[in-house]
């Protein structure tokens, strides 16, 4: 029983990031922005976490703190890609080199340690334990317990196939993907409503990054997103953008995410840390097939 | 060509100046900084030849990711190319036995496999179920990367060393040096002028790049697609993995962990840069090296710490694609100018 409590709290765990970053990536996904720079702004998010739950002993600062250092890098993406036009494929390789160049040159400079900076100053996102629900035997386990950013997630879930599906701005986002001219011809600017979609992004890719080094871990090290922006960015591609989809697809990553770590029992653990990214593989085979079937 | 080269010169005073900038704001002596900088990656023999070695697999890099975004396929995998290049390399060295002269051709042909190999899973998942290479060869990177980390650290370990690596080659494998200049610079170069023949001269390469611009235009003209995809993927994984087994040969002779450090991710911004141009690879992958070799240099002078470059790369980049269009406009601008004035006098 332990084990399966276990793995599913694993799942959830190796999920929420990939999730979070997956669910920005759907906004700008749907206002026909290729976006790549999830990875980066996952990390800023994570270094600033870290950042400002250290110097502030609060891990709400910490947040907040998070949130406004993926916005910079939305930011960055949005002046280049929206306002000067450059290429949004060669402007999100650059903007995640920044990142990782920028995180690593602050944790330097700021924190004078090389590779990573972990401290029992930095303050956790904790979690949530809810009365009575924690009292049932194994449900309660999962249901209750879990980091604050999970339950988040699950809000911010609903939240976006409600704003993508249901509101105006959700229709307004899908026109400037669908068809942008007609967009603009209609009177409704689609630099503004892209410009709004990686904000967004912005903001989920911070939650992403704080959960990555205030709730996974408590410490910020080099380059920790290690390509979950990359996965986020295909679990996006693989469900053409629907949230639903994704939220499914992010726990079937989570799910061999904690898989490999049971697994590191019984073989080395660089095979067992590759299981997300062969899934991914395995996951975009059966797209493929997919897709090409119903072409034909 | 010449507005290439002002561009980029515009474009890199530009990213110098923000970051001199933020350098000002942080209290260090940009001039000073840069002055270090430059002292130890271009002025005098022993810099010069360093920057050159240490250009050798930014370069290879580009000119993969250059090859490849010129003639269509998106293969982002250079890193782990370069890290199977690298692995094939080593363990040809520490096994094999032979004399130099064939020993060294036999690495460099085993490293280009190893990257070859790589990019060919990539290839072959494309064209048997049509998975999008963009994705693919991403997680092929972390794939290899966690392969070689257990390689170095399992079958191939050394066990005098207390950290991940395998023992060093044989050495006879060891490129030679001459003085100050290593001859992975001359291998280097020889791939270069192979790659710039092959795309600039022949059909093949012309295929490629008609390919690259407008695909349905040259399958229109009798353009064998899917087989110069899966070539071009071949060709840039081979070329990735060469930079690898260079830089085993020519630097620590061994695979330790984290020996492809930023070489390849590094190339495929060069690439970006360069839009895709080979001279343009060459060229911005010496800026490149020169930034990187210089920045231990300005860590031993000035107080600002080498990672710095990294964020004055991506600044670089940024400014020199952004700004393309627009000096693209103020140039016209400015020779219509000139024209109409002409006209009128």
């Amino acid at each position: 029983m332990n084990i399966i409590t276990g793995l599913i709290n694993g799942m959830i765990s190796g999920a929420t990031p990939i999730l979070l970053a997956a669910l920005g990536g759907t906004f700008t996904f749907y206002a026909g922005i290729f976006n790549i720079a999830m990875e980066g702004m996952m990390l800023g998010g994570a270094f600033f976490a870290v950042l400002g739950s250290y110097y502030f002993d609060s891990w709400l600062i910490g947040i907040i703190c998070a949130i406004l250092g993926s916005l910079l890098m939305a930011a960055i993406f949005i002046f280049f890609a929206v306002t000067l036009k450059t290429d949004e494929f060669v402007t999100g390789i650059a903007l995640n080199l920044f990142a990782l160049g920028a995180t690593t040159y602050m944790l330097r400079q700021i924190f004078n340690v090389k590779g990573a900076f972990s401290n029992p100053g930095i303050v956790p996102i904790p979690r949530i334990h809810i009365p009575f629900v924690s009292q049932i035997p194994i449900v309660g386990e999962i249901l209750s317990g879990q980091n604050l950013i999970v339950y988040i997630t699950v809000l911010i879930v609903m939240i976006s196939a409600f704003l993508i599906f249901r509101t105006r701005f959700g229709l307004r986002l899908r026109a400037a993907g669908y068809n942008a001219p007609s967009l603009d011809s209609s009177g409704v600017s689609s630099a503004k409503i892209r410009t709004w979609s990686l904000i967004i992004c912005g903001i989920l890719c911070g939650l992403a990054g704080a959960f990555l080094s205030l709730g996974y871990v408590t410490l910020f090290s080099e380059n920790m997103s290690a390509g979950r922006g990359w996965i986020s960015l295909a679990a996006v591609i693989l469900v053409n953008g629907n949230p639903w989809g994704i939220a499914l697809i992010s726990l079937l990553f989570g799910f061999t995410d904690g898989l490999g770590l049971l697994l590191q029992q019984y073989m080395p653990s660089q095979f067992t840390s590759m299981v997300p990214y062969v899934a991914t593989l395995i996951a975009l085979y059966f797209y493929s097939i997919q897709a090409r079937k119903r072409k034909t | 060509m010449q507005r290439k080269l002002i561009s980029g010169i515009v474009g890199i005073l530009i990213a110098l100046l923000i970051g001199a900038l933020i350098m000002l704001f942080q209290g260090y002596n940009p001039l000073q900084t840069y002055a270090a900088l430059f002292n130890f990656s271009l002025f005098g023999l022993y810099p010069l030849a360093t920057t050159l070695r240490n250009s050798v697999p930014l370069i290879l890099t580009g000119l993969s990711a250059s090859v490849a975004f010129a003639s269509g396929p998106i293969n982002l995998g250079q890193p782990g190319q370069l890290l199977m290049g690298a692995l094939f390399a080593t363990v040809g060295g520490l096994y094999l036995d032979l004399p130099a002269f064939l020993l060294i051709p036999v690495l460099i042909l085993l490293s280009m496999l190893g990257g070859a190999l790589w990019s060919g899973i990539a290839a072959l998942l494309r064209k048997w179920f049509n998975m999008d290479e963009f994705i693919t060869t991403l997680m092929l990177n972390m794939i290899a990367d966690f392969f070689t980390y257990w390689a170095i650290s399992y079958p191939f370990f050394d066990r005098n060393a207390y950290s991940p690596m395998t023992p060093q080659i044989n050495t006879k494998a060891w490129l030679p040096i001459w003085g100050e200049f290593n001859s992975n610079v001359i291998v280097m170069i020889l791939a270069f002028v192979v790659i710039y023949f092959v795309f600039n001269r022949l059909t093949a390469g012309y295929e490629w790049r008609i390919t690259g611009q407008n695909s349905l235009f040259s399958r229109l003209g009798g353009v064998k697609i899917d087989k110069n995809y899966v070539t071009v993927m071949l060709v840039t994984g081979a070329l990735a993995g060469l930079a690898g087994g260079l830089v085993v040969m020519a630097g620590p002779h061994r695979f330790l962990k984290g020996l492809g450090a930023n070489y390849a991710w590094d190339g495929v911004m060069i690439a970006v840069v360069a839009n895709n141009g080979l001279i343009g690879t060459l060229l911005y992958g010496l800026f490149f090296s020169a930034l990187q070799t210089g920045s231990l240099g300005m860590e031993l002078i000035t107080a600002v710490p080498k990672e710095f470059i990294q964020v004055i790369q991506a600044i670089t980049v940024l400014v020199i694609v952004a700004g393309r269009g627009y000096l693209d406009i103020f140039l016209d601008k400015t020779l219509a100018r000139r024209k109409a004035r002409e006209r009128t006098t």
